[in-house]
């Protein structure tokens, strides 16, 4: 017995020689702090630059992205953050963990990736409409009336940019895994429910059926926004002419200018949209300084604007639409905010339950 | 001492030793489709650039939805990597089984078709639709081949965007579009011409039949299989790749983490990941594997053509998914006729008739997982029974009904039970007797698909020997010469023997030394 304890901490002991070794050896201490985020900032972690900003401070930050939802079921156990992509999910963290404190560095309204084609075909429906300004807008309830007769993109007089025998249907993630879904159902409720939001989980059943048949219709979903996204961006139209995005997403990418962004990709925006509040809900000492830091540190602001987070400081993002050449993000005007964390997870969960039927 | 001894060990046994290369530490451990085997290369070249080894443990599609809703997948493997998780994710609780995807490379389904066929049904200038091929294999202008949708995921694949397109639906289907679907199915797919277990072997038999002088029209199959044969230059012209415009459905390749895996796994698969996603390794998988990039820095070549697809709604429920494969298989597909040449000489005695009769028990319905239910004997099937020893044994058939199958299964379950292992191996007398059926079989019933699967433990003893049956078998006109054997390796069988019998009939060998039911259910994939 003596000899197992024994072996154990020898174990034990050379792992950490080894690793204390190696971390000594790179010339620099760094506190390692890990965090579970929501996958579409998982690409703003991985920025060098902004690892550079958090090693400024003495951190290294690792991640593992995850669904939105998922973050606020999984065990957190061996993690210093949380970072789902709404106030709503952040808030259940807290409770679960007994957290008071959490910080909103930046937020993003949702928005629809598209193609220029596809838009003018839409605004033929009466679907879209392109805006003094440039940018194009879906009018949701437009849409859900199209959806509610399965209009099919073939039945669209004068298609060939995309003559599909397939409904016109946003492409989004599944309801059950991901807060853009979560976004997306908040949207659509609002509409169906008469333009107002859903009050209470009596409201569910009213809009479950139109709202559910807007998800189960396109077919098999993915668990997170980023899949759908570079998806988008890998294949293009081949994959859907409509993609349920973050607009940080897409600015992101812009602003990159990387190529990935092709001519006729276009960012639509849903009238009304939602905001989904990027929430980091700190679970020690040193997520708390990560979350500070990304409130706070000017240089960690200016790069959440470089991947097309809208921060504090409205003038951020313009400057570097600017600097890309490209369009400055329009301002929001039909914003409506989400249900009740209560109300959308039993919308939510309703949903999930009819892939099971 | 002994505690330092009991250190190593337990370093060993925490998956830290390095050893041999076979329990590198650095190991993630995947359970793969055999199909990733052409990715070795560029696996090889991870390992060299990270360390890190990717470890391709293979299995069947539905094995592998089955070892990961049932939890069995974790406790040997660190993550899963198949065409798609579309399938295994319509089962409940598989969420909680795994955890993060990355998609690696992709790959539609679509038709790869001789040029002169596709000249003169005019496909070559114009993409046609799923309809106007249907109609086309209604009229047998043009003849395929396609793997079975139980047994592989093109052909399931294929299925689901014949179906949608068929059915007319603009949205995921539904049990009443899978029904109704049914007449033009059974019409389509009386124009197969050849079947499958696996998307590879569907190939190489599709190259076969082209150079032997017997062609088909074409064949269905993943995009990149269809451009690594035209790549080999082996066909007299290459294919024309055909994207049918309403619709195909696309294997994504998710590298997937199974929960439950140790944080050190987690941090390999990271490192995987992001190699095999670097721009600079995407574009060597697309030119050496054909399967199109994933990240839109690389740009996929004129060899990629089609142009803008469309991606078919996948089904969201289970239910849906299960009755395309049964209705497939009970209803729309061409009969099976599978004629079973079995070794019950005296050295079955023991486990070895054991195993044999709980293979075939479980091919009657006694099998209750998810691979034992659809390779089942299916509605219409005929089964013939051609057991042998010292002589064959008087050859036993049975028509499995469509509607009301279970009184047949029994009849077939009470022979099976009554088998008793003795005497000699006339092996080949049994399968000119095989043979002899078959012809029959295709003569009075030329719409079945007929096969001939073969078990011998051991060196034929008595009757006529390999010559002789090679003499025999090239005296045969070409019906039932077309009838393929699918030998199966079993306790001292004659390998180099039973691989002839296999490539002279133009089938292939399965390995039954270690999984006898399981080398059974596999072949139910090319029946």
């Amino acid at each position: 017995m003596f000899s197992v304890v024994l072996a154990a901490v020898l174990v034990v002991g050379v792992i950490v020689a080894i690793v204390v070794g190696r971390e000594r050896g790179s010339g620099q201490s760094l506190e390692t702090v890990r965090g579970v985020v929501g996958s579409e900032k998982a690409p703003f972690f991985a920025d060098p630059d902004v690892v550079a900003a958090f090693a400024a401070h003495g951190l290294r930050v690792t991640v593992d992205p995850a669904g939105s939802r998922q973050i606020s079921e999984i065990d957190l156990a061996g993690y210093d953050f949380a970072f789902p992509s709404s106030f709503p999910l952040a808030e259940r963290v807290q409770r679960k963990q007994g957290v008071t404190t959490a910080y909103a560095p930046f937020y993003s309204p949702m928005a629809i990736a598209s193609f220029a084609p596809v838009m003018q075909l839409l605004s033929r429906a009466s679907i879209a409409e392109r805006m003094p300004d440039g940018h194009w807008v879906v009018d949701v309830e437009a849409y859900l009336a199209a959806a509610r007769k399965n209009l099919r993109w073939d039945q669209i007089p004068g298609n060939t940019a995309y003559p599909a025998r397939r409904n016109v249907l946003v492409t989004t993630t599944h309801p059950r895994d991901s807060n853009s879904a979560a976004m997306y159902a908040s949207v659509v409720s609002y509409v169906a429910n008469g333009n107002a939001i859903v009050r209470d989980i009596g409201g569910v059943p009213k809009v479950l059926d139109e709202v559910s048949a807007l998800f189960l219709g396109q077919g098999y979903l993915e668990n997170s926004t980023e899949g759908p996204f570079e998806s988008y961006l890998a294949n293009g139209l081949s994959y859907s002419p409509l993609v349920w995005v973050y607009e940080a997403q897409f600015l992101g990418r812009q602003f990159r200018r990387d190529g990935s962004i092709r001519d006729g990709m276009v960012l639509a925006y849903p009238s009304p949209t939602v905001l989904s509040k990027h929430t980091l809900v700190p679970l020690g000492d040193d997520g708390d300084r990560v979350g500070r830091l990304l409130t706070q540190d000017p240089e960690l602001l200016r790069l959440a604007a470089r991947h097309g987070f809208r921060t504090a400081d409205a003038n951020a993002l313009a400057n570097f639409a600017a600097g890309a050449g490209v369009d400055p993000p329009p301002p929001l005007v039909d914003v409506v905010d989400p249900p009740s964390y209560q109300v959308l997870e039993t919308m939510l969960d309703a949903i999930s339950r009819r892939y099971q039927q | 001492m002994k505690a330092l001894a009991l250190a190593v060990l337990l370093l060993a046994v925490a998956g830290c030793s390095p050893s041999s290369p076979e329990d590198d530490p650095n190991t993630l451990r995947v359970l793969a489709g055999s199909e990733l085997a052409d990715l070795q290369p560029i696996l090889d070249e991870l390992k060299r650039a990270t360390g890190v080894r990717v470890k391709l443990t293979y299995t069947g599609t539905l094995d592998g939805v089955e070892q990961v809703y049932s939890g069995q997948a974790a406790a040997s493997y660190d993550a899963i990597w198949f065409s798609s998780n579309r399938y295994l994710q319509l089962h409940g609780g598989v969420d909680q089984r795994i955890g993060i995807q990355t998609k690696v490379m992709s790959s539609p389904v679509v038709l790869g078709v001789r040029q002169p066929v596709a000249k003169s049904l005019g496909w070559d200038t114009k993409r046609p639709t799923w309809t106007e091929i249907a109609d086309a294999a209604r009229a047998r202008t043009f003849t395929y081949g396609m793997t079975n949708p139980s047994a592989s995921n093109s052909g399931f694949s294929a299925l689901v965007s014949l179906t949608s397109a068929l059915s007319g639906s603009g949205s995921a289907l539904t049990e009443p579009e899978v029904t109704g679907a049914a007449p033009q199915l059974r019409e389509f797919f009386a124009a197969q011409a050849l079947t499958a277990g696996s998307s590879g072997w569907l190939a190489d038999a599709f190259e076969r039949r082209v150079r032997g002088g017997d062609p088909i029209g074409g064949l269905i199959n993943y995009e990149s299989v269809l451009l690594s044969l035209n790549a080999r230059g082996t066909l007299p012209e290459p294919l024309v790749l055909v994207y049918p415009t309403d619709g195909v459905v696309t294997a994504d390749y998710p590298l997937t983490m199974l929960t439950g895996a140790s944080a050190e796994a987690r941090g390999r698969y990271d490192t995987a990941v992001e190699y095999l996603r670097r721009p600079e390794v995407q574009r060597p998988i697309m030119e050496r594997t054909y399967r199109r990039p994933v990240v839109p820095q690389v740009a996929t070549d004129g060899r990629f053509g089609g142009g803008t697809l469309v991606e078919v709604p996948f089904p969201v429920h289970l239910d849906v998914a299960n009755a395309l494969i049964q209705s497939f298989n009970d209803v729309t597909r061409r009969p099976p006729s599978t004629i079973y040449v079995l070794d019950l000489s005296g050295s079955m005695r023991g486990e070895r008739i054991d195993a044999l009769k709980s293979a075939m028990l479980g091919l009657s319905g006694a099998d209750s997982s998810l691979s034992g239910r659809f390779s089942r004997f299916h509605g219409r099937e005929q089964v013939t029974l051609v057991t042998f020893s010292s002589q064959p044994a008087n050859p036993l058939t049975f028509v499995v009904p469509g509607d009301a199958p279970q009184p047949v299964l029994d009849e077939i379950r009470d022979v099976v039970n009554e088998w008793r292992a003795g005497g000699d191996t006339a092996l080949y007398d049994a399968l000119v007797v095989a043979y002899e059926i078959a012809a029959e079989q295709v003569r009075a019933a030329p719409e079945r698909v007929t096969t001939i699967v073969l078990l011998s433990d051991g060196e034929r003893t008595s009757g006529r020997d390999l010559a002789q049956f090679r003499d025999f078998y090239r005296g045969l006109p070409s019906q039932p010469k077309a009838v393929p054997v699918f030998p199966v390796l079993f306790g001292e069988s004659a390998e180099s023997e039973m691989a002839e019998v296999a490539s002279l009939t133009g089938g292939r060998t399965f390995d039954g030394r270690s999984a006898l039911a399981t080398a059974f259910k596999e072949i139910r994939g090319y029946q």
